[in-house]
């Protein structure tokens, strides 16, 4: 700075050389301008220099910018004297700026704006927040008897129905969406979420809200915050130049608000240039995925739970407690012999030949009643191991007759009481015996057969009557122990017979009684004699012509148990006979 | 991969819905039609070296230009305006609308479809209007929704103004 300064002091002492000698510089100019030139000539150029900085305007402007920041700085520091001057300019400014137009201005404070409004808000409302917890804490303590109840109830771990009734809400998806034009720029979500195509749902998100806003006449700046679906709720966030979109499954909590609005706000700060000059590529926002990743929250009311287990022992509460305990000890003897009657009934429900018309609880005890085949199994046997107290059961049956084929089977072995050789069947109404029986049996059997409920038809094809075996007599000449000629033809029937009851004996062990009588004349030992002989005579036949089958054995009756009274010779001859007796030997 | 927003515009029954719906991807019904006025759809186009994905905004058709919801304009980087060659009335429809459409988005590319070329015997747009457009600037495509001509070249022809290509 000393130099221009001393050439100043040298410029203006050559003007007043030249004043004192104004006509010597007339008349000689061209030698003053020399002089001048010898004098000044170094410092004419700096002379041209300094006019040029003092009076060229766009110079001057040059100049201050120069130096502004730095004494704006130098002054403020020393007193408020700038701030004073400034104060009605920059308000003016900005009060123009506002009207010409607002959004670059709300753009600009708008992710400082959100925190400070956030914080007001909050101190304000958490005075309100802690006496609303304590309402929500005492509602706690009657919701957590109730799932105690359910988890009781259900069998399922009490922990498990209060994590079940206390998940509170989880975002299952984000989508920032860039707000002019709809597009997706990002989205996240969560695992197992069901997404469908992001880039038109994010396109749709946006008509929606444009929807909204045309349909409903909002005032500016009003914006859809909320769409509710069920149990999903898709919570959006504006930004000046992006969206951010949350579904959420559950009732999220005020402060998930507040992320999402952070978020926005950090994204608006970290990619505001590449909001503004977005274009169509998302590529600039896949930095945003860790912001938006955090909002995939999800929350289980753990605090909850913590109130409803671990609070203080009041008076009220053991006896709430021992109240709970009695009612879980009752209800679970109750619920046990519930099971057990139920499970008793049902097995009665199934059992044949027993119908249950009504059961349930008359004076402390279970109660059955109903229809019972006499032939069904014993309900009280049934009962038994079922751990019901018989006691405690009051059963009233009123006999029937069960028609099912079972029933009707078992019935008529019941009241035919067939031999162990006949084998019973039934079918469709149809009853049929086969084997071999007695001929008493046969014809019993024959007359009470269609008596039987259930029974339409008796078949005996299959039976054979030992009568055919029991029946003939052969028969014998006075004081003869020779088979009478003429008896041929009957002996050969016979063996056809006992032929045929080998086949049906099977492995059956049958033996064949040969009876020997004589008639009423002669002595009772020579009779006896005589029966003797005839039915060795037979025996020896049969030998004969059977092999080995069956077993025979001889019985002499003689003329004491005669066959008939004789009172014509037809009765004597009748007499002098051998008769057959089958008889099974076998134990079973 | 790019993305933009298109709208499809034109009046009632020119056949902007059965255009895309051959060709695009789908997830929402036509009943967003009635009841949000807009359908979303995507489209994506197979460029010489890149794809470009189109969301496609097909706004319900208006009667008149005045009826036409500008929100649903915001950010479109162009459209299709589709007219229904049998129906002259839809070609002075869309002119107008073009004009509204042009205040709110400024010059963006634009495609007009005249659409129902198999109703050719029916056709009611004469060749010196198509050329009259066509002087005008207008880039103007003959579709049919029903056969598909000419439809994957309206997509490809817009996607192409829009890359810049």
């Amino acid at each position: 700075m000393g130099i221009p300064g001393t050439d100043l002091m040298t410029a203006s002492d050559g003007q007043s050389v030249v004043d004192e000698d104004k006509s010597e510089f007339s008349s000689d100019e061209g030698t003053m301008a020399e002089l001048r030139s010898l004098l000044l000539g170094p410092a004419e150029a700096q002379l041209a220099q300094v006019h040029e900085r003092l009076f060229d305007p766009q110079r001057q402007v040059e100049e201050v910018s120069r130096v502004l920041p730095d004494a704006i700085a130098v002054r403020s520091r020393q007193d408020e004297d700038l701030t004073t001057a400034l104060a009605p300019t920059v308000s003016a400014a900005l009060e123009y700026s506002v009207r010409k137009n607002p959004q670059p201005l709300a753009d600009a404070i708008f992710p400082i704006m959100g925190p400070a409004i956030r914080k007001a808000i909050a101190a304000a409302l958490s005075g309100m927040a802690q006496s609303f917890n304590q309402t929500l804490a005492h509602s706690m303590s009657a919701r957590g008897l109730a799932w105690r109840w359910e988890a009781l109830k259900t069998g399922r771990p009490f922990s498990e129905v209060v994590l079940l009734h206390t998940l509170l809400f989880r975002v299952e998806q984000v989508f920032l969406i860039h707000q002019e034009t709809g597009l997706l720029l990002r989205h996240v979500s969560a695992a197992n979420a069901e997404v469908q195509d992001v880039d038109m749902v994010s396109g749709m998100l946006t008509a929606i809200q444009d929807f909204v806003r045309d349909s409903f006449s909002t005032r500016p700046g009003e914006q859809l915050e909320a769409l509710q679906v069920g149990e999903l709720t898709v919570w959006i966030e504006q930004g000046p130049q992006a969206i951010l979109a949350g579904v959420i499954r559950g009732n999220a909590p005020q402060q998930l608000r507040e992320v999402f609005q952070e978020t926005v706000e950090k994204i608006h700060l970290q990619f505001g240039s590449a909001l503004k000059e977005f274009s169509g590529a998302a590529i600039p926002f896949v930095g945003t995925q860790p912001l938006l990743e955090d909002c995939l929250q999800s929350a289980y009311d753990l605090e909850h739970q913590k109130i409803s287990t671990g609070r203080k022992l009041t008076p009220l509460r053991v006896i709430l407690g021992i109240v709970l305990l009695a009612l879980a000890v009752w209800g679970f003897f109750w619920l046990r012999d519930r099971r057990r009657w139920d499970a008793y009934v049902a097995r009665l429900r199934t059992e044949p030949g027993i119908v249950v018309t009504d059961t349930g609880k008359q004076d402390g005890k279970h109660f059955v009643s109903g229809l019972r085949d006499p032939l069904s199994r014993d309900p009280a046997i049934m009962m038994q191991g079922t751990g019901l107290d018989s006691k405690l059961v009051v059963e009233r049956w009123q006999p029937f007759q069960a028609l099912t084929p079972d029933f009707v089977l078992a019935r008529a072995r019941k009241s035919l009481e067939p031999p162990t050789t006949v084998g019973l069947h039934f079918n469709d109404g149809l009853l049929e015996a086969e084997g071999f029986a007695s001929h008493q049996w046969v014809l019993e059997t024959r007359r009470v057969a269609r008596l039987l409920p259930g029974v339409s038809q008796f078949r005996e094809d299959k039976l054979f009557d030992l009568e055919r075996i029991e029946n003939p007599l052969l028969m014998f000449d006075v004081n003869q122990t020779e088979i009478r000629s003429d008896q041929q033809e009957k002996f050969d029937q016979l063996m056809a017979d006992i032929a045929h009851l080998r086949q049906l004996a099977g492995e059956k062990k049958v033996r064949l009684e040969i009876a020997g009588h004589a008639d009423g004349s002669g002595t009772e030992s020579k009779n006896s004699t005589l029966s003797q002989g005839r039915a060795e005579t037979v025996a020896a036949a049969l030998k004969a012509n059977l092999l080995n089958w069956p077993n025979l054995t001889i019985a002499t009756v003689g003329s004491k148990e005669k066959l008939r009274e004789e009172l014509t010779d037809a009765d004597r001859a009748t007499n002098r006979s051998v008769t057959l007796k089958v008889i099974v030997t076998d134990s079973n | 991969m790019i993305q933009k927003k298109v709208c499809m515009l034109g009046t009632f029954a020119v056949g902007k819905t059965s255009l895309v719906r051959r060709f695009v991807e789908s997830i929402y019904s036509e009943k967003y039609h009635t009841t949000v006025g807009v359908k979303i759809d995507k489209k994506v186009v197979q460029l010489d070296s890149s794809e470009l994905m189109l969301i496609l905004w097909d706004i319900e058709g208006t009667e008149t230009e005045h009826e036409l919801r500008k929100s649903y304009l915001r950010g479109a980087a162009g459209y299709l305006l589709v007219v229904d060659g049998t129906r002259q009335d839809t070609l002075y429809k869309a002119l107008a609308l073009q004009t509204r459409v042009n205040e709110t988005l400024g010059p963006v590319p634009f495609l007009l479809l005249m659409n129902k070329l198999d109703l050719a015997d029916q056709w009611r747009i004469s060749e010196r209007e198509t050329a009259a457009l066509r002087e005008k600037g207008w880039e103007v495509i003959q579709t049919s929704a029903k056969t598909g001509f000419g439809v994957e070249d309206a997509f490809h022809g817009l996607a192409k103004k829009l890359s810049g290509a």
